[in-house]
């Protein structure tokens, strides 16, 4: 992998050793998510890699990155261009007792391979009653927020979390990156992994020995008086906005959800039944998106302590416009703090 | 850092082969995607070839009237790790801004 941009392992990582003990090691999404696919592939001889450019190439983000020349092309292959295809096969290699680790270049190319998807892979074990697990652990780089045309800037998890039978996670930095895809890639389920593509470059601490749990939400920010809700990319953005909020003396929880089937439903009320005020955040189009199903979990478990309704602060009812219009779609700071502010000064009438 | 080597593709038609006319880039070049690279000509036309990715031109393979084999290395690009892939860009990282202020009475009943 003489080519390789992530080429040495650890070797160019500034490393630190915790009080604990364990070594973290800064690292961008990218590197972490390759590591996590290239220890998975030495830890279990049935994993195997395909999709669009993720051999020869390493990937087009380049998570795949010199994953073939060191596991073979047995492992780690080239597929056609045939979304339907790359899924079908999932099914079958699945079946034949492997665990494939497809990707779906981008978002909106996974709408080719929706039929396999829904259709095959999340009921065949059900339909099976057990004999045929489907072990697939399906990437998908997701959101928006690289400046790309059509297709490659969509959210897909409201329509993923609908389907019975699928579990579907995004990580919002490497370390959460490194862990749930560690974790998702060991599951006798079928789990969509939303990689939040605008998070890629983002380098953070990653400390492999010690994930935590990586079942559930987890609290990234503490805070007392209203808990942001979000996943993916616009963690990042949220724990901005926490700290925004608290130079005007509003303290902010932020719960990145991780899971987003399930999701954890205890996590939620048990943040909120804290801070009383909820606002939920995501650059899906507002209309049925998994908001919608944050916003009720909040209010069954804590109607009563509820200072205000669930605010929603979401993409439009649009196609996922081009690239230049692009942060005028996806939440931004001020459209979040809008939200805050709507929650803050609710009143009962 | 990493090099990355981009190689004479498919020019359509079986064409298996093509012949380097002019090298519109140097070594040292920095290039933007899609800007022209090289002119090379087949044995039905001459075409321009344009830059699959940004990067610094690190290598050229052949010099004008060498014949290059479809996937034969034609050109290396260095790129900073920190690089977008094939589509899209790198985001760029910016401290926060906001018009918006909070303003609450958060009375603790």
């Amino acid at each position: 992998m003489s080519n390789s941009i992530l080429e040495g392992e650890t070797a160019g990582f500034r490393q630190t050793e915790s009080a604990a003990g364990n070594v973290t090691v800064v690292m961008s999404m990218q590197q972490a998510l390759n590591r996590a696919l290239d220890e998975v592939l030495a830890e279990n001889p049935k994993a195997v890699i395909f999709g669009e450019d993720c051999g020869r190439l390493g990937g087009v983000f380049r998570i795949t990155d010199g994953l073939q020349s060191k596991h073979g092309e047995n492992r780690v292959f080239d597929t056609p261009l045939a979304e339907s295809g790359i899924l079908g096969m999932s099914v079958g290699l699945a079946m034949a007792g492997f665990h494939p680790i497809p990707e779906v270049q981008f978002d909106g190319f996974a709408y080719p391979a929706i039929n396999q998807i829904v259709c095959q892979i999340a009921r065949m074990n059900y339909r099976s009653r057990g004999t045929l697990p489907m072990p697939i652990t399906l990437r998908v780089p997701s959101f928006g927020g690289i400046r790309a045309p059509e297709h490659h800037g969509e959210s897909l998890e409201a329509l993923f979390a609908h389907v019975p039978g699928l579990k579907v996670v995004s990580p919002s930095n490497p370390h959460e990156a490194y862990h749930l895809l560690k974790y998702a890639a060991t599951r006798p389920d079928p789990v969509i992994f939303m990689e939040p593509k605008s998070r890629y470059w983002q380098k953070g601490d990653v400390d492999a020995a010690d994930g935590g749990s990586p079942e559930g939400a987890k609290v990234q920010r503490e805070g007392r008086h209203l808990t942001l809700v979000a996943w993916g990319a616009m963690v990042a953005r949220c724990l901005q906005v926490a700290e925004l909020a608290a130079e005007d003396g509003i303290d902010i929880e932020v719960l990145d959800l991780r899971w987003l089937k399930p999701i954890d439903a205890d996590a939620l009320v048990a943040s909120v039944r804290k801070t009383r005020r909820a606002v939920v955040v995501h650059e899906a189009p507002l209309t049925s998106g998994l908001g919608a199903e944050v916003a009720q979990l909040i209010t069954q478990g804590c109607f009563d302590t509820l200072k205000a309704p669930v605010e929603r602060v979401t993409g439009f009812d649009v196609p996922y416009p081009s690239g230049d219009l692009e942060d005028e779609y996806i939440p931004n700071i001020d459209r979040i703090l809008f939200g805050i502010q709507r929650v803050l000064e609710y009143r009962r009438g | 850092m990493a090099e990355i080597s981009f190689p004479l593709p498919d020019l359509g038609e079986g064409l298996i082969e093509a012949t380097v006319l002019e090298w519109l880039v140097s070594p040292g070049d920095q290039v933007e995607r899609n800007q022209p690279l090289v002119e090379v000509e087949t044995t039905k036309s001459a075409v321009e070839l344009p830059s699959p990715q940004a990067g610094k031109v690190v290598r050229i393979h052949g010099g004008p009237g060498d014949r290059i084999n479809v996937g034969e290395p034609l050109i290396v690009f260095e790129v900073p790790d920190n690089t977008a892939g094939i589509v899209g860009t790198v985001p760029k990282e910016e401290a926060p801004k906001r018009r918006v202020r909070l303003s609450a009475v958060l009375d603790e009943d």
